[in-house]
């Protein structure tokens, strides 16, 4: 099977470069027949690839301890579905993970696109298989999960059981957060593959927008979801009671979502008045370059973080890459200038184009503040010979007044006119909102809310708010004044009429819930004791008292278990058990926090450690406000983003266009 | 016999990948080159699809009361504007289609030769001008130089 495997990878290799080469020269020739020769390679690279995860599968499945990938992430008590995602738990299958997954977008490109875009799909999968041939390389000569255990006289060698999956992934949220992840990151190669495409054969207008527009959302929302899953994992399992610790990981995954976020803006501004098209193409480009980014961050062990991979070889091969992508894109962008001219100029500084713009700018700033803090420990180790990590603070101190700018747009911004806004116009949209947040801020400020940034954030969550919901009421009650139709008939169809802008709002609404998650953190209060049964430990207004420690043993771990019983203002919540695992395959300890979640917020219990001299459990409880408003926000997030997919009347309209048959024929004379 | 089947589903695939190439001619004659993505006419039908989305825009967000009137008077002139800009460029396309453009051509070219006709063959004995290119003179008989 480890030899299945290898033809799989080095097939698949040999496909993608034959894919690249066969691309590029086919749209130089515009041949159809050497291209339509590249889009198969593209679905032959696909078919080996599978064979190839499908082989390393199988060995994971039969606890095939030959192959030292197998051996080192696996054992044999570890449960089926905990197996199965074994194939992404260390670097060697990641990597061919991340393959696999881009062959499958790749090959869907192809599909998708069998009778459109014609012109730009050779040289999109030139730049598609482009990445395929870097990625089975790499997997081939640095990170080969096929290869086999030897001992030192080169006999094969097959360990009795394997070393497991590392615990801390052997946890629901963490079976689909790192495909969701990788999904987001290998995503962002379509609509950089476009871009390059339209600079190559000059389709500068926004052909090549509308045609991504759906693969840049797509990779995008992924990725948006990954991090939220991240982060709910990091909640459950680290148990350090919070969700996000600016390690350099999460911090790789933020980037390209950031750079996204930003490029998914700005495509409206060119869809809509032809403006900003270097910018775009130049985001674009950003966008990939940081997935790219990401995955060496991730994967290269260059940074040490929470995530702990293993220094590995795979760093040059990467760095290289990223030169490669820069230098391309570049000196593509650069030849193309000429042919970027904007079609309109900026009529107004109050308009909803330069909305866009100053969120663009804000976040890109962010990018930059927080890429500067990843590679920060990096430069300053090359620099001065030794590593400065950047603390929380920094990221804190920079991001959340960023933060809180792009809260506020996210409300303003679609109160703008797009072209100009009069002040007239201004105080008509923004009277309402304006007064809501202003009694929501009065009031948290005689409540007793005095950090200054949650209150902020909580007052721009409800201008933002209020902004959202008076779109739709807004524009719900002019559908029925002219349509005549009930007030939800209304609502709905307005929706569906362009679902772009309000899946969007939604996602807006999703944000507003995430930043009052937020702000519950200015809030928390924590306790810890040493515990034994019968003794109490008061945190806030919550009462434990340990009823019981008892400890057991499974197949794949042996338990420390504490059951608390809890009151809150002296009534009684019932009992929480949280667990401390010990796991025998990996010789590594776990926590298992235990949890009681509201909406006002989350009590938090950690069985942290065991005194050796007492016995006693050490217990560490918080109490975190509104850390469920997070999740739900990211919920929302997710569903505004899945309305936003819906095809709306508008787009259909443009697509049966595009389709025309005639416009194929007219071709052969032009 | 995992290596074999492998080696079969490479073998099966290297062919897959190449018929295109080997093809015969006939077989795709007509498919020899990329038909083009977006002809002119369809870019610009492109563009007054999202104008005419901007001006109900414009006018939906007007209706709720978003846009005070002289900005929304002031922005609806310049949509039409664009509009009929877009309008006008359409139909100068639409005048010169492709075949038109041929025909165009061959008509000019064939006015061109008969005009040049009209001085090339002049009668160098009595001065005539002959209409069309002949070999003698319609007036006086006179032998006439071939000209190609």
């Amino acid at each position: 099977m480890n030899q299945l495997g290898s033809i799989g990878l080095i097939a698949g290799f040999a496909f993608a470069l034959y894919g690249s080469v066969a691309g590029a020269v086919g749209g130089k020739l515009r041949s159809l027949r050497v291209t339509r020769s590249a889009e198969r390679a593209v679905l032959a690279f696909t078919v080996m690839i599978t064979v190839a995860v499908a082989a390393l599968e199988y060995l994971i499945l039969t606890d095939d301890f030959h192959g030292a990938y197998v051996a080192s992430h696996s054992n044999r008590d570890l449960p089926l579905y905990y197996k199965i995602p074994v194939l992404w738990a260390g670097q060697e299958g990641s990597l061919l993970f991340w393959t696999w997954l881009l062959s499958l977008y790749s090959a869907l490109v192809v599909w998708l696109n069998r009778k459109k875009n014609r012109q730009l799909m050779p040289y999109v999968v030139a730049v598609l298989m482009g990445t395929g041939v870097f990625f089975s390389l790499v997997t081939l000569l640095a990170a080969n999960p096929f290869s086999e255990l030897s001992l030192a006289n080169g006999a094969a060698f097959r360990p009795p059981d394997g070393n497991g999956l590392n615990p801390a992934l052997q946890y629901p949220s963490m079976v689909i957060h790192p495909p969701m992840l990788y999904l987001g990151y290998v995503g962002m190669v379509v609509p950089y593959a476009f871009a390059m495409a339209a600079l190559l054969t000059r389709q500068l207008g926004d052909h090549w927008i509308r045609a991504t527009r759906r693969w840049t959302i797509v990779p995008w929302m992924f990725l948006g979801f990954g991090i939220c899953l991240g982060g709910h994992w990091a909640y459950d399992v680290l148990g350090w009671g919070g969700y996000w610790a600016w390690d350099p990981v999460e911090n790789a995954s933020l980037l390209p979502w950031l750079a996204g976020t930003a490029f998914l803006h700005s495509v409206l501004v060119q869809e809509k008045r032809g403006m900003l098209k270097v910018w775009n193409i130049a985001l674009v480009m950003t966008t990939f370059f940081l997935s790219i980014f990401g995955t060496f961050l991730t994967r290269s062990g260059i940074v040490s973080s929470v995530h702990a991979f293993a220094q590995s070889s795979i760093g040059p091969y990467f760095a290289i890459f990223l030169a490669i992508i820069v230098f391309f894109s570049l000196t593509l962008l650069f030849l193309r200038l000429d042919a970027l001219k904007s079609e309109n100029r900026l009529d107004s500084v109050i308009s909803r184009e330069s909305g866009f713009l100053f969120n663009n700018w804000v976040l890109m700033a962010a990018v930059f503040a927080v890429l500067w803090g990843t590679v920060f420990p990096i430069i300053s180790k090359a620099v001065e010979n030794q590593t400065v990590t950047v603390g929380a603070s920094f990221y804190n101190k920079t991001t959340v007044p960023m933060g809180l700018l792009l809260l506020f747009l996210t409300g303003a911004g679609p109160l703008l006119a797009w072209r100009k806004t009069s002040f007239q116009s201004l105080k008509r949209n923004f009277a309402v909102p304006l007064a809501a947040a202003g009694v929501v801020g009065i009031t948290l400020f005689f409540a007793g809310i005095r950090n200054l940034y949650a209150w902020m954030s909580l007052f721009l969550s409800a201008f933002v708010a209020t902004c959202v919901l008076s779109e739709f009421y807004r524009g719900a009650r002019t559908r029925q004044k002219f349509c005549r139709e009930s007030f939800i008939w209304a609502l709905y169809n307005l929706t569906m009429r362009n679902t772009r802008r309000y899946g969007g709002y939604i996602v807006h609404l999703g944000l507003v819930l995430l930043f009052v998650g937020f702000s519950g953190l200015a809030f928390k209060s924590e306790g810890k004791a040493l515990m034994q049964e019968g003794d109490l430990l008061r945190v806030k207004n919550y009462l434990l008292r340990c009823e019981s420690l008892t400890s057991g043993d499974t197949p794949n771990y042996t338990y420390l278990r504490a059951s608390l019983s809890v009151l809150k203002d002296g009534r009684a919540l019932g009992t929480v058990e949280p667990e401390r695992r010990f796991y025998k395959a990996s010789q590594q300890p776990i926590t298992h926090v235990a949890l009681r979640s509201s909406l006002a917020e989350d009590l938090y219990t950690v069985l942290a450690g065991q005194d050796p001299e007492s016995g006693k459990a050490v217990i560490q409880v918080f109490v975190n406000p509104l850390v469920a408003w997070v999740w739900l926000g990211g919920i929302v997030m997710l569903l505004g983003t899945l309305l936003v997919l819906v095809p709306s009347r508008v787009d259909r309209e443009m697509d049966l266009l595009q389709a025309q048959p005639q416009a194929a024929e007219e071709t052969q004379w032009l | 016999m995992p290596v074999v089947i492998a080696l079969l589903i490479t073998a099966s695939l290297l062919v897959f990948v190449a018929y295109p190439l080997l093809a015969g001619e006939e077989a795709s004659a007509h498919l020899s080159t990329l038909p083009v993505d977006v002809t002119p006419q369809v870019d610009l039908k492109n563009r007054r699809l999202v104008l005419y989305e901007n001006m109900r825009d414009l006018e939906f967000e007007y209706q709720a009361g978003k846009i005070a009137q002289e900005d929304y008077e002031a922005l609806r002139e310049e949509y039409t504007a664009h509009a009929a800009r877009l309008m006008a460029a359409s139909q100068g396309l639409l005048r010169t289609s492709p075949e038109d453009a041929l025909i165009e051509q061959e008509v000019a070219r064939r006015r061109n030769r008969r005009r040049q006709a009209t001085t090339d063959y002049v009668c160098p004995k009595c001065g005539y001008e002959n209409p069309l290119p002949v070999k003698f003179c319609g007036e006086c008989g006179q032998k006439l130089k071939s000209r190609s």
